[in-house]
C-alpha cells in the first residue's frame, strides 16, 4: 500500500498542472464566469429590477405621469381581491390555460405520430399544420371573429344554413361558446406547432424499440403506449410548461375575437393589466396585479414542473 | 502598424462624430435665430407632414422635429413614457384618454386667454379644460347616431329617423314585420344610443349629470336607470337580437352595406367603406331619438387637442405658440380638414362634409354631443369597460338595467 502511495505522489503535481491547462486554473474559471455576465446583467435589468420596481409600485398609488408615488400599503391588493370583473378574468384565463394544455397535448401527440409516418406529401401536410402557428394570434383573432359571426351572415353559421340547414348559432355571443370558442381557437393556432415538437422527439426514438415489440407481438397501440408516450415525457414537459405559461398570460386572442366579452366571459387577467396600467394610469394597481399574477404563475409553473417530472421519472 | 491613411481617416471620422454630436448639444440651431421645438402628433405624417411644411415655410424661425405614433394605446404610452423621464415633447395631443393624468401632473401649460384659442367652440375648450384652465387646442368634433337606409324606411312608409324613441321602437316594429332585420348597434364600446340619451339629459341639466354624479350628490343607479330601461326594450320587445354583443362596429357596417340591415349606429369613419362597397346605396345619418322627456341627440366627443408641454422651457413655449397659432389660423384649420376629413369648429372656417352627413353637421358644430367616458372625471377607462360589459350582461338578460347602474356606482367607490 505504501508503495502504492509513494507511486502516486509524483503524479499528483502532474494532475494539478494537466488540470491546469486543461481548465486554466483560477485564471480560467474566472474568464469563463466572465462570459457570463452578459447574462446575468441583462437578468438583472430586464427582469429583476423591473420586478423590483412592479413590487414598490403596487404599494403606491403611482401613475406613470408623474415621478411621485405615495404609500398606500395594501390597499392596491384590497381593491383588486374585491373587484368581480378581476375574478371573472382570473377564472377565464385559468380555463383557458388549462383547457389548450390539455386538448393540445392529447391532439398533437397523435397528430406527430400521424406526421411521423411516410406518406405522399407528408412535407405539405407538416407545413399546413404549422402553419397557423406563423401569424399572429390577434390577427388569428380577427378573422375568427368574422367565422364565427353569430349573425346568420357569419361564414360557419352560412355554412351550416346551407349544407345542414341549421339555424344561426350564438357562436361568440352566448357565454359558455365564446368560452370554448376562444378556447378551440387557441387550440387550433398552437396544436401544428406542438405537433412539430413531438415530431422531432419521436424521430430521435430509435426505430429498432419498434422492430423489437413487433417481433414480441405487440400491437400498434401496445407500441404506443409502451415505447412512443413514455419516450415522449421530455417532450411533453417541455410543451406543457409553455402551453400553460403562454396560456397564462393570454392577451391577444382573446381580445381581438371577443374583446373580452360578452360581459366579463372571455376577460383575461392580462387584459385587465392592460386596461388599468396603461389605459388607465393606474400602474400601482396594475403593478400589484402583476405581482399577485406573477406568484400565480410561480406556483403553477413549478407545480406543473414537479408533476411532468414525477411522471416523467416513473415512466423512465 | 497602422498606415498614415488609416490614421487621417480614423481622425476624420472621430472629427465629424464630434462634430455632429456638438450639432446635437446645440439644440437644433438655436443660435442661428431658429427655435427647434419637437412634436409627437396624433395625426398620421401623410396628413401633418403638408401642414408642417406650411408652418415652416410661413414661420422660418421656427423648425419643428415631429414624430408620430398612432393612436390611441401606442400615443398615449409613448407619451406617457417621455413626459415621465422629462423628454415629453413641447407640442403633443391630450386625449380623453390622458388628460386627467396630465393635467393632474402639471405636464400641460394652460392657453386660455391665448389669441389662438378664441375662435374655438366652447365645448371643445370645456372638453380639455378644469376649473378655467384651458389645456387644449381642439379643431374639430365628431358626433355618431343612426345610419337609415332610405329605401328600406320607405318600404314602412317613413322617409327618416323619428324624433320619439316610442316612434322609433314602432317604425323597427314595422322594419321586422316586412321581413327586414330592422336595427343592429355594436356594443363593443358604449351604445351609440345609450350615449346620446345621456348626452340629451345632461345638456337641460345644471350642473351636468357628472358633475352630479362626481360630486356625491347623486348616482349612477338615479341618473341612468331610466335611460337603461328604455335601451333595453330594444332586446325585451325582441326588435333586436341579442347576439349584438358579440359585434364590432365593422362587422355592423359590413351589414349595412350588404342591405341586410336596415338601421344601425355609425359615424362618418364608416361613409367611404359603405360608398365604396355599395355605391348605389340611397342612406342618411339621423339622430339617435330622443325620450319623451328629451330631445334627439348624438354621441361624439372633441378631437384631441393640442398642447404645450410645461416642462419646455419659455423659449420653446413661445415657438409653440406659434404652431398654435397658425394651426388655428383659416389657413391651418382649412389644410387640418383637408387632410383628416374631420368635421372643424372654429369660427373661422366651414368645412364641407359629404352629404349623407350633412344631418349631424349642425349638431357638430353647435357641440351638441357627449360621450360618457370623455365627460367622466376619472376613472375613465375603468369605468367604460365595466359599464360596456355589464351592459352586455342586461342585453344577454342575465342582469337588469338597476344593475348595469349599481355595478357602476360599486366601481366608482372602490
Amino acid at each position: 500500500m505504501p508503495s502504492m502511495t509513494r507511486a502516486q505522489t509524483p503524479e499528483a503535481p502532474a494532475t494539478r498542472r494537466r488540470r491546469g491547462t486543461a481548465g486554466g486554473g483560477w485564471k480560467q474559471t474566472t474568464i469563463n464566469r466572465a462570459f457570463l455576465v452578459p447574462a446575468v446583467v441583462v437578468f438583472l435589468f430586464l427582469f429583476v429590477v423591473p420586478l423590483a420596481q412592479g413590487l414598490y409600485w403596487s404599494f403606491t398609488d403611482f401613475t406613470g405621469y408623474s415621478p411621485e408615488a405615495n404609500f398606500i400599503g395594501f390597499d392596491n391588493y384590497v381593491r383588486i381581491l374585491n373587484d368581480p370583473s378581476m375574478l371573472s378574468g382570473l377564472t377565464f384565463t385559468l380555463l383557458f390555460a388549462v383547457g389548450t394544455t390539455v386538448l393540445v397535448t392529447a391532439l398533437a401527440i397523435p397528430l406527430a405520430v400521424q406526421l411521423n409516418k411516410a406518406f405522399v406529401g407528408r412535407n405539405f401536410v407538416r407545413s399546413l399544420w404549422f402553419f397557423p402557428a406563423v401569424p399572429s394570434m390577434a390577427i388569428l383573432g380577427l378573422v375568427w371573429s368574422y367565422i364565427l359571426s353569430p349573425l346568420p351572415s357569419g361564414v360557419l353559421n352560412t355554412l351550416l344554413a346551407d349544407w345542414f340547414g341549421i339555424d344561426a348559432v350564438s357562436w361568440l355571443s352566448d357565454n359558455t361558446l365564446a368560452r370554448i370558442s376562444v378556447i378551440l381557437v387557441g387550440v387550433w393556432a398552437q396544436t401544428g406547432w406542438h405537433a412539430v415538437l413531438y415530431l422531432a422527439y419521436l424521430q430521435s426514438i430509435p426505430a429498432e424499440y419498434y422492430e423489437v415489440a413487433r417481433i414480441d407481438g405487440a400491437s400498434p397501440r401496445q407500441q404506443f403506449f409502451a415505447i412512443t408516450l413514455p419516450l415522449l415525457m421530455p417532450a411533453m414537459v417541455v410543451s406543457s410548461f409553455l402551453l400553460l405559461t403562454n396560456g397564462l398570460k393570454v392577451f391577444d386572442l382573446p381580445y381581438t375575437l371577443t374583446n373580452g366579452g360578452p360581459g366579463f366571459a372571455t376577460y383575461t387577467i392580462t387584459q385587465s393589466l392592460v386596461v388599468t396600467g396603461v389605459g388607465q394610469g393606474e400602474y400601482g394597481l396594475s403593478s400589484a396585479l402583476a405581482v399577485m399574477f406573477t406568484v400565480a404563475v410561480g406556483v403553477i409553473g413549478f407545480t406543473q414542473l414537479r408533476v411532468t417530472s414525477r411522471i416523467g421519472r416513473r415512466f423512465a | 502598424m497602422k498606415s498614415p491613411m488609416t490614421r487621417v481617416t480614423a481622425g476624420a471620422a472621430v472629427l465629424a462624430l464630434a462634430g455632429s454630436i456638438a450639432a446635437c448639444s446645440s439644440d437644433g440651431g438655436e443660435a442661428d435665430g431658429v427655435t427647434t421645438i419637437s412634436f409627437l402628433s396624433w395625426t398620421g405624417e401623410e396628413q401633418m407632414e403638408p401642414i408642417i411644411e406650411a408652418f415652416e415655410e410661413e414661420n422660418p424661425e421656427v423648425r419643428i422635429e415631429a414624430s408620430y405614433s398612432p393612436p390611441v394605446a401606442e400615443y398615449i404610452q409613448t407619451l406617457q413614457t417621455r413626459v415621465l423621464s422629462g423628454t415629453a415633447p413641447d407640442v403633443f395631443v391630450v386625449a380623453a384618454e390622458n388628460k386627467t393624468n396630465l393635467i393632474d401632473a402639471g405636464a400641460v401649460v394652460d392657453l386660455s386667454g391665448e389669441p389662438f384659442m378664441e375662435g374655438i367652440q366652447q365645448f371643445n375648450l370645456d372638453t380639455y379644460g378644469r376649473d378655467g384652465a384651458e389645456y387644449g387646442l381642439s379643431l374639430s368634433s365628431w358626433a355618431a347616431g343612426y345610419a337609415y337606409n332610405k329605401e328600406m324606411l320607405a318600404d314602412v312608409g317613413y322617409d327618416s329617423i323619428p324624433e320619439t324613441w316610442d316612434e322609433f321602437l314602432v317604425l323597427l316594429q314595422d322594419l321586422q314585420d316586412a321581413g327586414h332585420t330592422p336595427f343592429l348597434e355594436s356594443v363593443d364600446q358604449m351604445p351609440t344610443t345609450v350615449s346620446a340619451m345621456l348626452g340629451a339629459k345632461t345638456s337641460e341639466m345644471d350642473p351636468s349629470l357628472d358633475d352630479e354624479i362626481f360630486a356625491g350628490e347623486s348616482t349612477f343607479a338615479e341618473q341612468w336607470t331610466p335611460i337603461l330601461e328604455e335601451y333595453n326594450r330594444l332586446y325585451t320587445e325582441g326588435l333586436v337580437s341579442p347576439d349584438v354583443v358579440a359585434l364590432d362596429g365593422d362587422q355592423v357596417r359590413d351589414e349595412f352595406a350588404n342591405e341586410r340591415v336596415a338601421i344601425i349606429n355609425a359615424g362618418p369613419w364608416i361613409i367611404n367603406a359603405v360608398q365604396e362597397a355599395n355605391p348605389e346605396l340611397q342612406w342618411e345619418f339621423g339622430q339617435v331619438p330622443g325620450l319623451p322627456d328629451g330631445m334627439p341627440y348624438q354621441a361624439g366627443a372633441a378631437a384631441p387637442g393640442y398642447a404645450i408641454s410645461a416642462s419646455s422651457d419659455e423659449e420653446k413655449q413661445e415657438a409653440a405658440k406659434t404652431f398654435l397659432t397658425f394651426l388655428a389660423s383659416e389657413q391651418g384649420v382649412e389644410m387640418f380638414h383637408e387632410a383628416t376629413n374631420d368635421v372643424t369648429v372654429t369660427e373661422n372656417f366651414t368645412p364641407e362634409v359629404d352629404p349623407v352627413f350633412e344631418p349631424l353637421v349642425t349638431p357638430i358644430r353647435d357641440g351638441q354631443l357627449y360621450l360618457p367616458m370623455i365627460a367622466w372625471q376619472r376613472d375613465e377607462d375603468v369605468l367604460n369597460v365595466e359599464a360596456v360589459a355589464q351592459v352586455q350582461r342586461m342585453i344577454q338578460g342575465q342582469i337588469g338595467p338597476e344593475d348595469v347602474a349599481a355595478a357602476l356606482d360599486a366601481k366608482l367607490s372602490s
